[in-house]
């Protein structure tokens, strides 16, 4: 399957792809996305599986991304990993239809957590 | 009937929680700890012992801003962050770092610290970007909850420091604040 992970930090891409492959995810395609709005182009044009986006970026945030995937009728499963983990945040992901919220720091078990039967 | 003017509705109209009314040293550690061994290497701790930080130094930081407004800033010298990139990049840190990605990955630490701080303090708040150079100013002495710590022997200053100057007619610390 195809995954987009969605970070304005080049360096936190790099390692939720590594924790992806620790978690044992290894044999995917990875698309990167450098803001929300490059996400949302992305969700179009490369069609993934699954988005995993971080929260606070510039031009886009993820959950701006997120409304803009839902209300142009997009269904495709959207988790967040981001460093704001209160329960209000996991609300909000929770109420604008994203599948599940990984705070940072994260382990591969984190991941295991969330992913196992979300990633085939 | 008269009343008599003692100020105390004006001083509790003008309280304004300092960060050690809201968290403790000890958390902020703890939250620093969990992030150094997920993003920089399960074998890598923080040291609560201080060291003095040389002249060459960058800060990365977040400001939070909400019912407590202010910045969570990591402070080190140049060569400790350029260090703790590579760290957080292993095999794909390249043979030269260059200042982007010295700030992207210094910016994350501090943007994995700051969004655990902000979660553990009162909401709601607002979280902004990273931003790595020279650390905002203190602003408010007593509005300070720092940590000196030692990573792989090099010194690591954590301050969350509130962003706006003390009251009118409030003393430095929060000991000689009582009327």
């Amino acid at each position: 399957m195809k995954i987009l992970i969605a970070d304005d930090s080049r360096v936190m891409r790099q390692i939720v792809i590594r924790t992806l492959r620790q978690a044992g995810y290894d044999d995917h395609d990875i698309v990167e996305a450098e803001d929300g709005a490059d996400a949302l182009a992305k969700v179009s044009s490369e069609q993934p599986d699954l988005v995993l986006s971080d929260w606070n970026m510039p031009n886009m945030t993820g959950i701006e991304c997120l409304q803009a995937m839902r209300a142009s009728g997009s269904v495709v499963p959207f988790g967040f990993v981001t460093s704001e983990g209160s329960p209000e945040m996991r609300e909000k992901a929770a109420d604008a239809g994203a599948l599940f919220l990984i705070a940072k720091p994260f382990t591969e078990d984190t991941f295991k957590e969330h992913l196992d039967g979300v990633i085939a | 009937m008269t009343t008599t003017d003692t100020g105390a509705r004006r001083r509790s109209g003008d309280v304004r929680p300092v960060i050690t009314d809201l968290i403790d040293a000890a958390t902020v550690e703890a939250i620093a700890a969990e992030a150094w061994v997920a993003l920089v290497g399960e074998d890598e701790v923080l040291v609560p012992l201080p060291g003095e930080l040389p002249v060459d130094i960058v800060s990365s930081w977040v400001d939070v801003v909400g019912p407590w407004t202010g910045s969570v800033v990591l402070t080190t010298a140049r060569s400790t962050a350029e260090e703790l990139s590579r760290a957080l990049l292993r095999d794909t840190a390249p043979a030269v770092l260059d200042d982007e990605d010295v700030a992207d990955a210094f910016g994350e630490i501090a943007n994995v610290v700051g969004g655990n701080v902000k979660a553990a303090l009162p909401g709601p708040s607002a979280l902004s970007l990273p931003q790595v150079g020279n650390a905002p100013l203190v602003r408010n002495p007593a509005d300070v909850c720092r940590l000196d710590l030692l990573w792989r022997g090099e010194p690591v200053a954590i301050s969350v420091q509130g962003a706006l100057p003390p009251l009118p007619g409030t003393t430095p610390t929060r000991k000689n604040e009582v009327s």
